[in-house]
């Protein structure tokens, strides 16, 4: 069967135009639809990658109102709850470069990286955080593209807290989780309330929680909002992983279209290939009647037709993959990441995303092959073969 | 023929292409047990809403190790009459016995294996596999059977031998001269030792000297190796090669 393999592959060498252009057809079909796969998983990775033992609590309604101050102190009072956070989404603009988008989080100083641990921040930054009112830790994919270094002075502009922050870059974190952005910017709660107006003074924004029992974490979450059911302002508790899909479910309907797309892309690259291997059944009508005459059964033809579109497959899954790899890991990737951390903290390739990619080509090519195989195993020797007699 | 008998002197199938003086229709019929034999055959085909009978009530008895030559106009018949004794066809009545096989009685995997191990193909235009060296081409038909590949390979050089390409066994078709190309094609026929070969139209695409010395080569398959063969020709100087012609018109032996 190798063998055979090997002589239908070979077919692939009859014409080199055709081959290529088809090859390069369907790699170019594979690498849009690896990036749009990457796209969709790097967006669900936020989610998938959150820490288990971490729940978020927000205001019962929607995660732009806010919460009072002192519901921090009192879900540290519930039992099973290890540490918590509390912090406030600042908007932050670079005035040199008003278009570039970052996350900048005002946090509860002494906790903050208890709760966050996957940022990973070296103790010296972190003291010479901590000793600096105005000080902030920065994502070293965000520092990099700033050209920020620590000891630098800098000037941001607010949006939610309008007026012009002065900041002194304190440290730089570096996220161990691809959950995690590694493009925001950190700064002090106290530094934003002592500056803020009156009517946002003592507000947050949300309250992250690491809890002791991973098990329990839903038993905490529903013990906080519990708590609150009688104040003024209820809460909503849940786990990181769900606070993280109810902010994607807003974009569902562009992660739909994507899938849609990827799924055209799949079907354009199977009409590439089942035209090609359709040409060459036509063309190849007379061989595979000689190969019949010389004993080759049906099945035999119906392989010859397969294996060549399976050759064609790894051909193209091949380069597709190749291609798509090292392109999107080392430049695409890297652009994303750098521009769109927020939504896209880690955009790679992973490798079964390439896989998946790799066997989609291979059985593409032989779904392709199917109805030409079939025909290829039906032909009429003699007519095939017929010469007026 | 077994492949240890394939070994051939190096000017195999030249050797005999320059006797065309050589008129074996008046030797006398090989007398050997009957290897095809026909009986009250009939061949009809049905195009369109005609019916179109091409073989109409034949009898043909060929003996084994006999060389014959089948002529006539174009439409008589000659190819139909060969894919029936090929195992390509079955006859619409009457009676096909091919190497002790009732080929109208065999179902389509049966006779695939027939023709693989009972019948060597020549046709007109070689038909070879273009991506294939003259030697991979030679092997095709061995990969229908268990042989180890260094045995195939083995098989395949010595066949090329016998028909006197042993320099040319890594060439592809491209490379090859007409001639060449029909030798590989006879090679890839007697590779298997098949009972007969079928040769329809071997020297049609040839000139006359290339035609002479695949004449030659099969005279030799003949005498040499004991093969039976089936030459449908439309060239009086390619049945003149055969120890019996016979003439086919609307379907009928005359």
């Amino acid at each position: 069967m190798i063998k055979l393999f090997l002589i239908a592959a070979r077919n692939l060498k009859r014409s080199w135009f055709r081959t290529i252009f088809t090859i390069a057809g369907a790699a170019v079909a594979l690498i849009a639809f690896i990036m749009l796969r990457t796209v969709l998983w790097s967006w669900n990775a936020v989610s998938e990658y959150a820490a288990q033992d971490r729940l978020a609590t927000r205001h019962k309604v929607t995660m732009i109102m806010p919460l009072p101050k002192r519901y921090a102190e009192d879900i540290r009072a519930v039992p099973g709850v290890k540490q918590v956070a509390f912090m406030n989404w600042f908007g932050a603009k670079i005035p040199t470069a008003p278009d570039e988008f970052f996350a900048s989080l005002a946090v509860e100083s002494n906790t903050f990286f208890d709760v966050w641990d996957e940022m990973v921040v070296s103790p010296e930054d972190k003291a010479r955080w901590l000793a600096d009112k105005k000080g902030a830790i920065v994502g070293h994919v965000l520092a990099k593209k700033m050209g920020w270094k620590v000891g630098d002075k800098i000037v941001l502009e607010g949006t939610i807290y309008p007026g012009d922050w002065e900041f002194n870059i304190s440290g730089i974190y570096k996220a161990s989780r691809k959950s995690v952005d590694d493009s925001e910017f950190i700064f002090h709660w106290d530094y934003l309330n002592d500056s803020a107006p009156a009517e946002m003074k003592d507000q947050i924004g949300f309250i992250s929680i690491r809890v002791t029992d991973t098990s329990r974490s839903a038993e905490i979450a529903q013990a906080i909002d519990r708590m609150f059911d009688e104040r003024d302002v209820q809460t909503a508790t849940m786990s990181e992983r769900a606070m993280n899909l109810s902010f994607m479910a807003g974009f569902s309907a562009l992660l739909t279209a994507l899938d849609v797309v990827s799924i055209i892309i799949l079907g354009i690259m199977l009409l590439i290939l089942g035209n090609t291997i359709a040409m060459g059944v036509r063309e190849r009508t007379k061989e595979y009647a000689v190969l019949r005459a010389i004993g080759f059964e049906p099945w035999h033809v119906r392989f010859f037709v397969i294996a060549e579109a399976a050759a064609l497959g790894i051909l193209s899954g091949a380069v597709g993959v190749g291609i798509a790899y090292p392109f999107v890991n080392h430049f695409v990737g890297r652009a994303i990441e750098e521009n769109m951390g927020a939504m896209f903290p880690y955009f790679r390739v992973e490798p079964t995303t390439a896989a998946l990619a790799f066997v989609i080509a291979l059985g593409l090519a032989a779904v392709a092959s199917l109805l030409p195989s079939i025909q290829a195993g039906r032909v009429s020797v003699t007519d095939a073969l017929r010469r007026v007699g | 023929m077994t492949p240890s008998d394939l070994d051939a002197p190096p000017d195999a199938g030249k050797a005999e292409a320059t006797a065309p003086e050589q008129n074996r229709k008046s030797a006398a019929p090989p007398k050997g047990k009957p290897i095809i034999e026909l009986v009250n055959v009939t061949k009809t085909y049905v195009r369109g809403k005609e019916p179109l009978t091409v073989l109409d009530g034949l009898n043909l008895t060929i003996e084994e190790g006999a060389f014959e030559a089948l002529m006539g106009p174009s439409g008589s018949g000659k190819s139909t009459l060969l894919n029936l004794i090929a195992g390509l066809d079955r006859p619409t009545s009457g009676k096909a016995v091919v190497a002790g096989n009732d080929i109208g009685s065999m179902s389509d995997g049966a006779l695939a294996k027939f023709r693989a191990r009972h019948i060597g193909f020549i046709f007109q235009s070689y038909n070879l596999m273009p991506v294939l060296t003259a030697v991979e081409n030679v092997e095709l038909p061995l990969l229908l059977t268990k042989l180890p590949a260094a045995e195939r390979r083995k098989r395949a050089q010595t066949a090329l031998r016998v028909v006197g390409l042993e320099d040319r066994m890594d060439h592809y078709p491209r490379q090859l001269s007409g001639g060449q190309e029909q030798r590989v094609a006879i090679a890839r026929a007697i590779v298997t030792d098949p009972t007969i070969l079928v040769c329809d139209e071997p020297t049609g695409d040839l000139d006359r000297k290339s035609a002479d010395d695949i004449l030659a080569l099969l005279t030799k398959l003949n005498t040499d190796f004991k093969k039976t063969i089936l030459m449908v020709t439309h060239d009086p100087a390619a049945a003149e090669r055969a120890t019996i012609t016979r003439h086919l018109n609307k379907g009928k032996l005359e």
